[in-house]
Formats: structure tokens, C-alpha cells, sequence
């Protein structure tokens, strides 16, 4: 009986709505209150030990590792939900138009997909934040570009199979304009697989952010991402551990609870896959 | 060369047969002890990245001229204290209007091919450094910008030369002595061949070139017939003499596996250690730490020609919400001291006024802001994370002065980047770095000048330039101290820049390297230094 | 089935011009000039200009881009701004070192995750299941430099068995080049195996349910020779695919993991380059690493035919 009760795809779902819960929860709580300011600095207690006084101990400046840590989720998690809002609602809008239209426009379409997934993704976030300056709005942008194709593939191989359904024909045969149809019947049906894709990227996101970070382009200073906080505690890794050991368990924490929920996601949309 | 290729023969050695090679070389070893010749003895030094060229003057970078400083030396050397001594002339006079420099070469210095110095080579060699398609440094300097322009360079006798310029300059010898620009080395001419390409350098100095393999090493071999001045080594000037059979740049770019390296015994002296890896080697037996004071410094540039940044109250605010001390020993982790003059602290023009710290205050610092006018909107402070120092100094300066209602927005850059605001002047703030230079005129001289012709200098008034000329107008030692005296003052008045500290060069040596020292001029010497 | 290789080859031509176009106009809208790099901040204009002349960076974008294109068809990718060493040599030189460290992780966790995948799949549900899966969920969630850095800790300076960082290439001692590659080749392999294993344990779930399978066991054959003769060869077609996808992308450089353990490999080159506007190498490296991924999508597509369940059940 009990075994039954926690299969795995509950224990995952469970888990998953855990984690993602006290990660909204510590968000929500860093908009009305931290430990101490985020940002002050203390030089008199640097690269201080974890205490009762800083529970995360404070990082070469004096900052507060906790507080930090705090403000540093909102602003990862955000960066993370701005560029899968924005690659997603420029793919599927793509995707669309790419396998609804077929002809030239999809084979364009598609030549610069395979040309941008072509690049390793890290390296051509890395050139495009060259261009466009070091800014969170660059960043995301930068991102999102990175991640578009991706949808962009997935959205037109949905639409190839949905355009061929009845209902679109019959929107077309009825004299629907082709924009019409595309909006009103192709587009939601991408949903399933775009949301899937979706929280799948979130993680992916979370992890590129903070490995630009690593790389030296992240997110300016003084704002804190798990990313940069990582990056700063390089130097300090052997007499300062907790520096990288917090915010890497936030990220691990955040990503497992992210995609154990994503699975929990597809698994109902699949419902093929139910079975496990 | 020969040499060079013998003694690399080893490399070729597949490991495994390396033990019977070990052995080998054991019994070798075993038996030149016997017969009186001692083992060949090899210091390990570290570069961070790897040199650009062997040819003096040409693409360079710091690690080219510590490097090439070993093989090629000049007419004359800087001392540790910035002042300028003999190394290839022993001796020189000045005309009476200051233009004209005669040089007496040394006798007995020979080449590392075995011909001996004398003023044909001298004029090879200064006549090759200006030549058109040069990328020598100091060229530039030659001008009416600079120190003057280059009438004649001529060899009247065998030991002599003369070096003229159209006006008086007594700056000539530092520039000559400049380590960026190879110290202004002289070469024999067969060290370009026959079709006017280079081939490697042959100097006079303490180590000939030996191996250069691309991102592994630079290999430097003792030169056997080394001439050393008396007495001890004094910057890169006095005795230089080889006391290893050679000398191994291995290039390791990262500064944790340096440390490790330094640790296991597989390197011997770790030149450029940045502060944030002391941790790492403190309190390490077997291992001592060498901290030596440069003339670099660390800065915040503001541009005077922004409407926001142009207000000098608002300038001198945010400098005087800056706490000198604090932010320079939390990130040079005390290495260091503060210094808010472009005077560096090793100079001898150092003295009480230079010395004198800002003190914070930020109450003063809140009435200059209300007085100006500034509405708390962001002001972009450029840094990158080339150079950590600049951008700690960039976060701290942020934190610092947000208690003012300065509102500070860093702006990460990368080098490159950073350089090209820096050069066309588009910014209003920015953490920058200037290298070592050993003359205040010339580290002054970086700040100072005409914006509209030059949009990389900060301090463009009329009355700093014209106490710059006076700096450099005269060599007399008490009118100079005057001149940085008020210069100084002008400086913290007008606040076109807030000078932070000047680093040191820290090393960290194995106990068995006797003599090893760093200096003022941040660049490592392993001449004068031996290995048990 | 040349005749398909050639005009899949064929296929990837316009691709790659796109993609030499996107290279060479993206880094010329970074800020910054290759010029100034070099020369440093005491740089005066006349230097600039004459060495621009001399990098060929006076011409006009349209010319430049022409020349560049032309030499590299005929393999001639230029010279380093920065090291005067042809560009094609650098690659190669550092190109080697991340194969080798790539080839292994992924060698390593394709072999980790095929058997991870298969028990799992095999004992669905049951302990060794939610322990496989959950270890795979883990590694997916950790950043591979995190967990380098980590590794460092433990290894490099806690128990102090392995060098910490630091490379000693293979031309000098082979056995030693291994010692510092352990942990780079340990990271990639560990933070690979998670996606990997996860895809197998699924195909080959699917593949349980299949009607031969049962057949094969209705036969009488032995659990272990039913998963490795018939469950794995069919399941491993959708692995196979995700396995060269990560290798294309992985041989592009493994920035990251390069900088964590300081190897000289494409990616550090690459990163390194960007910063330096090494015009030459970063296009050079982009375009090679575009050529990478292609041929090796290429392959698999090809390998396809060998694991499709559909060509192997007939």
C-alpha cells in the first residue's frame, strides 16, 4: 500500500513542488526582509566563518553570505523567467510561421536555426554580450537568442503534424485569413510540448547564467546571482569553503526542484508515459 | 644555440625509457662530479602568459621585457629608486644647452656571438629602433610632443657616441632606461639576417636565448664571457652577473596551479603572485614570501567633460567618501599600502605632502553633493575583471560612497573594451590601472594634457600643464619636489582622478634560491640569483 | 549511401556560409580594437593607425570579409593578432587536448548511463530504479564547474591525490598528461552520464514492452543475454542521437571546465580570444567548431540506420 502511494512519479512531484516552494518562499521573503543589507559592506569581518551572528558566514568584503544569498535568488530566478518568457514567445512564434507557411520561408527560417545551433551556445552568449555591454537586460537577451532555435525546432515540428489536423483545414477552407488560423488554432496546440521545453530551459537558463558568470560576464556588481557569488568565492575555495558551498546548493536545490517538476509536467501531458 | 638544442635533447625521451635515462643521468652525473665539473644548475620561474616576440622593440608585452631584460641591455639602466645609472656606457656628458648626450662605451663588454661592443653596434641599434616601420615604444617620444626631436645619432670614435636632440632633455636617459621600451638594448647586427628578418637577439646581456617553446617555456642560457659591473645589483643597473646555468620561464597562466606548482618543488621562484593566493603559500615551510613595492598604481578616472562628472564639487565628494586605507588593504589583503598621490611611495619625490592621506568624511562629502546639485541619478563606473584589483576597487568605491547618496552603477567591461573608452574618453567614471613608470614627471604625465588632442588625458588645465613642464623642465632635485609639491596639491583640488595605492610585486621563493629580490620596477631579475 | 553522405554534405554549405557571415560581422560589433590590445593603454595614435594598416583592419568590411573567406577555402584561416602563429595550428594544437578530454568523459558516460539506463529500466520501480534516476536528476542539477571546483577541494587539496590545476601536454610525458586530466575528464563524465542515463532508462522501457521481448524471453534465454541481444541494441537509437549531439557541442570547446582546471584547450582559446579581439582566431575557432558540429551530426545520422528498431526488428 504505502509503496504504492509514493510511486515515483508522486515522490518526484512532491519533491519537485517542495523545493520550487521554499525557493518562492525565500523570494518572497527577501522582498521584506534579509539579515542585513545585501550589499553593505563590513570591512572589519571579512571572509567571516559561519556564526550565529551570519549564519552563511560573510565573503571578502564583509557582505552577509545569507542576505546575499536571499537577493541572489530573486534576481537568478528572474533573469531565468525573462529569458524563457522571451525565447519561447519568439520561438513558437517563429516556429509557427516557419511550419505553417512551409516554402521559402521555413527553409530560410530554418538555414539560420541550424547556422545559430551550429555555435557552441555558451560562446556565442559570451560574443553577444560583448556586443551588446555587461547588463542584466543583455544578458537575458543574449540568452534568449542562444535558446531560441531550440524552440523554434520543437514549435515547427508540432505545427507540421497539427496543420495536417481537420479543424485547420476546416478554419481554412471556412475563409479564415492564414494569420487567424495560425493564432487561433495552430498556436495553442504547440502548448504541451512548449511547456515541457519550458521548464526543462529554466534549468538550463539558471545553469548558463551562472557559467557566464564564471566566465567573467554575468550579471554586474554589486547585485548578487548565484552565479557571481560563485565566481567571487573561486580564489577563497581553500580557506573560505562555504563561500562556493551556498550558492552551488541553491542552484542544485533549485534545478533539482525545477526539473523533478518538469517531469511531473510531461509525464501528464504524455500521457503514454503515465504508465511509470 | 648549440647548446640550447644539446642539453634539450632530453625532451625527445619517451617515458618510458625514462627510468633507464634517470639512471643514465645519474652515472653521468656521478662521474662529472668526479671529474671536478659541477651539475648544471636551472632556476624555474613562472610567467603568467607567454611572451609575445624575442625581438627587442618589437610586439611586447610586461612578461616580453622581463624576459628580453636578461638578454639585451642599454647604454644606460634604472636604479631601484627610479634614478638612472651606467650599464653600457660608463660614463657621459651633456652639452651646456642640454641637447647634445656623449656617450663613453665600457671597454671589455663583448657580444654573445663573441664580438666585442663598440659605438657601430650602438648606432645599428638605435638607428634599427627608429626606423620607419618600427614598433618600438619610445619612438614617440622623440618629438615635439615628447622630449624632443631626434636630430643625430653619429659614432665619432670606436667607444664613443653622440646623441642629439633640437632642444634641451633631461628626461633622455629615462626614456633610454624605460623597461617597456626594452631599456632601449642594443643588439648585434647579426641578429637580423642578411635578408633584413629577424633572427634572435644577440645582447650583451648576463643570459643568452635558448629555447622558446610556444606556451610551455623560454629557456635562458648563461652567458659564459658576462662583463658585471662592480658591486651589487641595483634595479636593473650594477652587477648582473649569471650565477645559474639557466634560467626557465615556464608558463603557467593560472595563479592557483603556479602555487601548486611552487609547492610540489616543480618551480622555484613565483614572480606576480596576486594577492588573493597568499593564503595559499603564507606560513608554508620551505617557502618565503618577497613583497616589494612598485610605481604601478591603481585609480579612479573621471571625466572632467561630463555634465555630470565635470562638477569637480561632486568629484571631490565621491573621493572624499572613499576610505583609502580600508579599501586598499581589503583588496591587496595588506600587501600593500595606500597612497592617494600618482607619486609612488619607493620615489624619492615622496615626502610629507605626498604622504598625506584624504581622510573620509562623509558629512563634508553630502554638503559638496547638495552643492552641486546632483540628483542621485546612476553614474557608470567602468571596470573589468582583467585586473581583480580594479574591480574590487570598483565594488568598494560603489559600496562607499552609496552611504553619501552616490549613486554608483558598475559597468563590467572586458580589457579590451575598458581600452577603448579609455582612449576615446567615453566614460565618466572608471577603475584604471597605469603601469610602472620611474619618473613622477612621466606617471603625472599619463594625466595630464590636452583633451581635445589627446581625449585619453584627464587633467586638462592650463596651470597643470604648465607645472608639468616645470617638473620636467629641470633635473635639480629640489625645484622637481617643489613642482610635484604643488602639482599634488592642484590634484587633490581639482580630483580629475582619485589615485588609490600603487601594488606590490609579490614573489614566493623556494628557500633553496639564495638572492632572489623584487623591485620597484615589477619585473623579475635572476641575475645576481643562485640555487643550492 | 556516398551519394546521400555527399548531398548531406552538399546540404551543410549554406549553413556554414551563414555561419561564417554571423562570425565575422558579430565580432566586429564588439567594441574595442585589436590594435589598442596590443600596444596597451600608452599607445599614441600613429602606432594604432600603422598597425592596423598592418593587420589589414584600414579595409572595408565587405573587402575584409572577402579576403578572410577566400583563404579560408583554400585552408589558409590567417595569422593570431596576438601570437603571429597561424591560425590553423593554434587550433589544432588546442583542439587536441580538448578531443581527448571530451572522447573519454563522453566515452565514459555513454558506457555509465547504457548500463545504468538498461538496470533501471529493467528493475522498474524498484530501489536500484529511484536511485539511479535521482542520482541522474541530481548530476542534471549541479553546474559542471561547481562541481570541478568541488572536486578540486576534495581531491587537489583536501586529500591532495591529484594536481590541482595545471597541464603537462602529452608530448612530454604521457603518463603524467593522464594525472592532470583525471579530473577534468571526472567532471565532464559525471555531469554527462545524468541526461544520458535518464534517455536510456526511457527507450529502453519502451523497448520492454515490446512484443519481442517477450518472445525472446518466452524462448527461454537468459535475462542478461535478452537485455544486452535485444533490449540494448534497440533502445540505444534515441542515446545515440543525444550522444552526438553533446559531443558537437562539447568539441566546441569546454569553456568552462577549461578555465576550472586551467587546460589549455578550443574553449579557453576561444573565451580568451574574444577578449583579446583576435579577429583571426575567433573566427577561425567559431568556424571550425561549426564544421565540428556538423560533420559529427553528420556521422550520426549515418550510424542511425545501425540501432533504428525499425530496420533491426524486420
Amino acid at each position: 500500500m504505502i509503496r504504492e502511494f509514493f510511486t515515483q512519479l508522486r515522490l518526484n512531484a512532491i519533491l519537485g513542488l517542495f523545493l520550487v516552494g521554499v525557493l518562492l518562499l525565500v523570494i518572497a521573503l527577501g522582498l521584506v526582509w534579509t539579515p542585513y543589507d545585501p550589499l553593505a559592506i563590513d570591512l572589519d569581518h571579512t571572509l567571516g566563518q559561519p556564526s550565529w551572528s551570519h549564519w552563511f558566514g560573510t565573503d571578502q568584503f564583509g557582505r552577509d553570505v545569507l542576505s546575499r544569498a536571499m537577493l541572489g535568488a530573486r534576481i537568478s530566478t528572474m533573469i531565468a523567467v525573462e529569458t524563457v518568457v522571451v525565447a519561447v514567445a519568439a520561438g513558437a512564434m517563429l516556429g509557427v510561421i516557419a511550419g505553417f507557411l512551409r516554402g521559402w520561408t521555413d527553409r530560410a527560417l530554418m538555414t539560420v536555426t541550424d547556422a545559430v545551433l551550429a555555435f557552441p551556445g555558451m560562446l556565442l552568449a559570451l560574443a553577444l554580450i560583448a556586443v551588446l555591454g555587461s547588463s542584466r537586460r543583455s544578458i537575458v537577451l543574449a540568452l534568449s537568442i542562444a535558446y531560441l532555435p531550440s524552440v523554434l525546432r520543437v514549435v515547427r515540428s508540432a505545427v507540421l503534424s497539427i496543420r495536417e489536423r481537420e479543424y485547420v483545414e476546416a478554419s481554412q477552407v471556412s475563409g479564415d485569413s492564414t494569420l487567424y488560423t495560425m493564432v487561433r488554432h495552430v498556436l495553442p496546440n504547440t502548448l504541451p510540448p512548449v511547456i515541457v521545453l519550458a521548464t526543462s530551459m529554466f534549468g538550463w537558463v539558471v545553469l548558463s547564467e551562472s557559467a557566464l558568470s564564471f566566465l567573467g560576464v554575468g550579471v554586474p556588481p554589486p547585485a548578487p546571482t548565484w552565479g557571481n557569488m560563485l565566481s567571487m568565492a573561486r580564489p577563497y575555495m581553500a580557506n573560505a569553503a562555504w563561500l562556493s558551498i551556498v550558492p552551488g546548493l541553491c542552484i542544485a536545490a533549485t534545478l533539482l526542484g525545477v526539473n523533478l517538476l518538469g517531469d511531473a509536467i510531461r509525464d501528464y501531458f504524455d500521457p503514454r508515459r503515465e504508465a511509470r | 644555440m648549440a647548446d640550447a638544442r644539446r642539453t634539450f635533447g632530453s625532451r625527445f625521451r619517451r617515458p618510458l625509457i625514462g627510468g633507464a635515462a634517470a639512471l643514465l643521468s645519474l652515472c653521468v652525473s656521478l662521474t662529472t662530479f668526479q671529474t671536478g665539473a659541477h651539475a648544471e644548475t636551472t632556476l624555474r620561474a613562472r610567467l603568467n602568459a607567454d611572451i609575445l616576440s624575442t625581438e627587442p622593440g618589437d610586439r611586447r608585452d610586461e612578461n616580453t621585457d622581463g624576459v628580453l631584460l636578461h638578454v639585451v641591455e642599454g647604454l644606460v639602466a634604472s636604479r631601484e629608486d627610479g634614478a638612472v645609472g651606467p650599464m653600457l656606457a660608463q660614463s657621459w656628458t651633456v652639452s651646456p644647452d642640454g641637447s647634445t648626450y656623449t656617450f663613453t662605451l665600457r671597454s671589455g663588454v663583448t657580444f654573445h656571438n663573441g664580438a666585442p661592443l663598440t659605438s657601430a653596434e650602438v648606432v645599428w641599434s638605435l638607428e634599427r629602433y627608429f626606423r620607419q616601420d618600427s614598433r618600438w615604444r619610445c619612438k614617440l617620444d622623440f618629438s615635439g610632443q615628447g622630449i624632443g626631436n631626434l636630430v643625430s645619432m653619429t659614432a665619432p670614435g670606436p667607444a664613443t657616441v653622440v646623441i642629439a636632440l633640437d632642444r634641451a632633455a633631461p628626461l633622455l636617459l629615462k626614456i633610454l632606461a624605460r623597461s617597456d621600451c626594452t631599456g632601449t638594448g642594443i643588439m648585434h647586427p647579426d641578429s637580423v639576417g642578411p635578408d633584413g628578418a629577424f633572427k634572435h637577439p644577440i645582447g650583451t646581456g648576463p643570459f643568452k636565448l635558448g629555447e622558446w617553446r610556444r606556451n610551455q617555456f623560454v629557456d635562458l642560457i648563461r652567458f659564459d664571457k658576462y662583463a658585471p659591473l662592480p658591486g651589487p645589483a641595483d634595479g636593473n643597473a650594477g652587477g648582473k652577473a649569471p650565477l645559474v646555468d639557466r634560467v626557465r620561464f615556464l608558463v603557467i597562466p593560472d595563479g592557483s596551479a603556479a602555487v601548486a606548482a611552487l609547492l610540489r618543488g616543480s618551480l622555484d621562484v613565483l614572480d606576480n603572485l596576486s594577492p588573493t593566493e597568499l593564503g595559499s603559500v603564507r606560513d608554508k615551510t620551505g617557502v618565503r614570501l618577497d613583497i616589494a613595492p612598485t610605481m604601478d598604481f591603481y585609480c579612479l578616472l573621471f571625466q572632467t567633460n561630463d555634465p555630470v562628472t565635470g562638477d569637480e564639487r561632486l568629484r571631490r565628494a565621491i573621493a572624499l567618501t572613499i576610505d583609502t586605507a580600508g579599501l586598499t588593504n581589503a583588496i591587496t589583503w595588506g600587501t600593500s599600502k595606500p597612497n592617494n598621490s600618482p607619486v609612488p611611495a619607493t620615489s624619492p619625490f615622496f615626502g610629507s605632502v605626498q604622504s598625506e592621506l584624504r581622510k573620509p568624511d562623509i558629512a563634508e562629502a553630502k554638503r559638496l553633493i547638495k552643492e552641486s546639485g546632483y540628483d542621485g541619478r546612476p553614474i557608470k563606473i567602468i571596470t573589468n575583471r582583467r585586473y581583480p584589483q580594479n574591480f574590487d576597487a570598483a565594488v568598494l568605491v560603489q559600496a562607499m560612497a552609496r552611504p553619501a547618496g552616490i549613486n554608483l552603477e558598475i559597468d563590467t567591461l572586458d580589457w579590451a573594451s575598458q581600452l577603448a573608452r579609455y582612449g576615446s574618453g567615453n566614460y565618466q567614471v572608471m577603475a584604471h590601472t597605469f603601469s610602472a613608470r620611474m619618473d613622477p614627471s612621466l606617471l603625472f604625465n599619463v594625466l595630464i594634457g590636452d583633451k581635445t588632442r589627446d581625449p585619453r588625458k584627464v587633467w586638462s588645465t592650463e596651470d597643470a600643464r604648465a607645472m608639468l613642464q616645470q617638473s620636467m623642465a629641470t633635473d635639480d632635485p629640489v625645484a622637481r619636489q617643489a613642482a610635484f609639491d604643488a602639482l599634488h596639491r592642484a590634484f587633490l583640488e581639482y580630483t580629475p582622478a582619485v589615485v588609490l595605492f600603487n601594488t606590490s610585486r609579490i614573489a614566493a621563493v623556494h628557500d633553496n634560491v639564495k638572492g632572489y629580490r623584487g623591485w620597484a620596477g615589477a619585473q623579475p631579475r635572476l641575475w645576481g640569483v643562485s640555487i643550492n | 549511401m556516398l551519394a546521400y553522405t555527399f548531398k548531406r554534405l552538399l546540404l551543410t554549405l549554406p549553413t556554414l556560409l551563414l555561419v561564417a557571415l554571423i562570425v565575422f560581422f558579430m565580432i566586429r560589433l564588439i567594441p574595442g580594437d585589436p590594435a589598442q590590445v596590443l600596444l596597451g593603454e600608452g599607445a599614441d595614435q600613429a602606432s594604432l593607425a600603422a598597425l592596423r594598416e598592418s593587420l589589414g583592419l584600414d579595409k572595408s568590411l565587405p573587402r575584409q570579409f572577402l579576403t578572410w573567406a577566400g583563404n579560408a577555402l583554400q585552408g589558409d584561416l590567417g595569422r593570431s593578432i596576438v601570437s603571429d602563429e597561424p591560425v590553423i595550428a593554434l587550433i589544432i594544437d588546442r583542439f587536441q587536448l580538448t578531443a581527448v578530454v571530451v572522447l573519454v568523459a563522453v566515452a565514459l558516460a555513454t558506457i555509465i548511463a547504457v548500463t545504468a539506463g538498461l538496470i533501471a529500466a529493467w528493475r522498474r520501480d524498484s530501489g536500484i530504479d529511484v536511485a539511479v534516476v535521482g542520482t541522474a536528476s541530481l548530476v542534471m542539477a549541479i553546474p559542471s564547474f561547481w562541481l570541478g571546483l568541488i572536486l578540486l577541494l576534495v581531491f587537489g587539496l583536501k586529500l591532495g591525490w591529484l594536481p590541482v590545476v595545471g597541464y603537462v601536454p602529452f608530448s612530454e610525458s604521457a603518463s603524467e598528461a593522464v594525472f592532470y586530466l583525471v579530473l577534468p575528464i571526472l567532471t565532464l563524465t559525471i555531469i554527462e552520464s545524468g541526461m544520458l542515463t535518464r534517455m536510456m532508462r526511457s527507450s529502453a522501457i519502451d523497448v520492454l514492452q515490446l512484443e519481442y521481448v517477450t518472445h525472446a524471453r518466452a524462448k527461454g534465454l537468459a535475462e542478461r543475454t535478452v537485455l544486452a541481444r535485444h533490449v540494448f541494441p534497440n533502445a540505444f537509437a534515441p542515446t545515440l542521437t543525444l550522444v552526438g549531439l553533446t559531443l558537437g557541442h562539447l568539441l566546441g570547446g569546454i569553456a568552462v571546465t577549461e578555465t576550472v582546471f586551467t587546460l589549455p584547450g578550443l574553449g579557453r582559446l576561444m573565451v580568451d580570444s574574444i577578449l583579446a579581439r583576435d579577429y583571426p582566431v575567433v573566427q577561425g575557432c567559431l568556424l571550425f567548431t561549426a564544421v565540428i558540429y556538423v560533420l559529427v551530426n553528420l556521422i550520426v545520422d549515418l550510424l542511425y540506420p545501425f540501432f533504428d528498431p525499425r530496420v533491426t526488428a524486420q
